[in-house]
């Protein structure tokens, strides 16, 4: 028995991405990434400003609500955005940190949230949830993936439909378009660590306590370099699981 | 100090019936929904709309929907949508989406807030199109929303919807509105559509509104009718009066798993069968069931 959920060190391992200062905009579904932020902020980055989807800008919530836009994030929030206030960000820039989950995600960190299996009618088998915002994709200053499923289904070679860039074709993608922006730096899973070797493939970064090399690779639809031994991620440390549960989830929403 | 001027007589009241405002909907029209997600949706008027079995509609929403689209989809309402995302996020895939983008049943434009909102700026710039250049190396750059411009950049055309529904927390009768949450894009929704429909939980004096006028968030002359429709969001969530009835949605959701299934669990006993809004509210549960909600849903 762990001391800890899986959306609990996710949770923690997203935090130590962030950095004192970051403007970060969560998406859909985004709890673990929301509560990342919130933990962020207690810990070592109190100037972290968070806008939520809805526009909330830094939600001081006595809990953490299940939906981004739930009405509940915007009391003792400092501001209440509008679509525009997205809009302007989408264009101008302005964030440093974007979070993106996907229903595939491949080798280079593009994401997939459109749809999967199109035929020739150019309809898909699957059609997934769709995107609110790809434009964070090219102007946030990085990206950070996340994905509480790991498997073949959703970490694929090349995305079927690409919803939000992210290193398109490889090293250099972005940048024969005209983007200048970091795109994705790091991709948390329930099994690993990922973040981009030179050729801007995904690559194992660390491999979370108790989890095998093997079931690594079994679940993972592309090739790993396994030249090196993948070392063990620095598990949830006592501190950061205390401000976590007493501080931003004491409700114990991650808990389960 | 002397006395404030009263309103002078005469001044035209634009509160409506939801049978009267939505009557002005016609088939083929261009339908924003304003809201966002599972929240502030303009549900009461959609199954209105439903109910008044008009087709070939054409949609666009805020570009995270859930409810007010997915319902329409499954009435069978819809020729052609434009749209970002469509989920109820942790309960679900929004069903009909799912299954009209797959079947083809409607015709999906696949969107994001960049393509939507471009298009809407056009409008209110009173420009043909509206550059929106942080749409680049994605497929969106297929889809008919990506117009391009001269020199290659997306450049949604200006949309104008032909009719605007949207769903607020307060307004007077001259429909002057208040937001107690996010706004969103229905000011933008508002001032980009030819005819503007705002459903309100409760409708509030002319006086109340001039006491704090920075809190009007909506202001009367973009708006055509005011419909008072308490808990007229539901099963969404009213921001800053009523949270989002999540055993609600996820029946619905489950409901969804066929069109058949749909039809008899869902469209018949929640949208055709209820005569009106009232008959609606006592089916779910009342008052007291939604203001309760705040207690339970997580």
């Amino acid at each position: 028995m762990s001391e800890y959920s899986v959306s609990e060190m996710m949770t923690v391992l997203i935090a130590r991405e962030l950095r004192d200062g970051d403007l970060a905009v969560t998406g859909a579904s985004s709890l673990v990434p929301v509560a990342a932020c919130l933990l962020a902020q207690q810990l070592h980055a109190p100037n972290l400003t968070m806008i939520s989807p809805a526009g909330v800008v830094n939600a001081r919530p006595k809990r953490l609500y299940h939906s981004a836009s739930d009405g509940r994030w915007a009391v003792g929030a400092e501001a209440i955005g509008t679509g525009y206030d997205l809009f302007e960000m989408s264009e101008n820039g302005r964030l440093d940190v974007m979070f993106y989950g996907g229903v595939q995600i491949d080798q280079k960190g593009n994401i997939n949230l459109t749809g999967t299996g199109y035929g020739d009618n150019g309809r898909p088998r699957f059609r997934g949830p769709g995107l609110a915002n790809t434009s964070f994709a090219i102007v946030s200053g990085r990206i950070i993936l996340f994905s509480a499923s790991h498997n073949r289904r959703t970490f694929v070679e090349n995305v079927e439909y690409l919803t939000a860039a992210g290193h398109l074709d490889g090293a250099g993608g972005r940048e024969r378009i005209g983007v200048s922006t970091e795109g994705p730096v790091v991709c948390v899973t329930p099994l690993v660590t990922f973040d981009f070797d030179a050729d801007k493939n995904l690559q194992v970064r660390s491999v979370h306590p108790d989890v095998s090399a093997e079931h690594v690779i079994a679940n993972t639809g592309f090739v790993l370099d396994q030249s090196r031994t993948w070392p063990t991620t620095l598990p949830p440390t006592p501190e950061e699981l205390r401000t976590l549960r007493q501080v931003v989830d004491p409700t114990g929403e991650l808990a389960a | 100090m002397g006395r404030a001027m009263k309103t002078a007589a005469g001044r035209a009241s634009k509160l409506n019936s939801m049978r009267d405002a939505l009557a002005v909907v016609r088939p083929g029209d261009l339908v924003a929904l304003g809201g966002l997600w599972f929240h502030n949706n303009p549900s009461a008027a959609v199954r209105e709309l439903a109910r008044s079995r008009v087709r070939d509609l054409r949609l666009v929403a805020a570009p995270p929907s859930s409810y007010a689209v997915d319902l329409l989809l499954g009435a069978g309402c819809v020729r052609e949508a434009t749209l970002g995302h469509v989920s109820f996020e942790h309960m679900g895939l929004a069903p009909n989406f799912r299954r009209a983008a797959e079947t083809g049943a409607a015709t999906i434009i696949d969107a994001d807030e960049a393509t939507i909102l471009g298009g809407i700026m056009a409008t209110l710039e009173h420009l043909d199109a509206h550059p929106v250049p942080s749409v680049r190396g994605t497929d969106i750059m297929d889809s008919p929303i990506a117009h391009l411009s001269a020199d290659g950049v997306v450049a949604p055309l200006a949309m104008r919807p032909d009719v605007c529904l949207l769903h607020a927390q307060e307004a007077d009768i001259y429909g002057n509105v208040r937001n107690l949450g996010t706004p969103f894009c229905d000011p933008l929704f508002a001032k980009a559509s030819r005819h503007v429909i705002v459903t309100v939980d409760r409708i509030i004096d002319n006086d109340d509104i001039r006491s704090a006028p920075h809190r009007t968030t909506i202001p009367g002359y973009l708006v055509d009718a005011v419909v008072e429709a308490p808990y007229g969001a539901h099963p969404a969530s009213s921001h800053g009066r009523y949270t989002h009835d999540e055993p609600a949605i996820r029946a619905y959701v489950k409901a969804g798993a066929s069109q058949g299934e749909w039809d008899r669990d869902y469209l018949a006993p929640f949208v055709s069968e209820p005569a009106d809004l009232a008959a609606y509210l006592a089916l779910v549960g009342g008052a007291a069931h939604i203001e309760a909600l705040a207690e339970t849903v997580r």
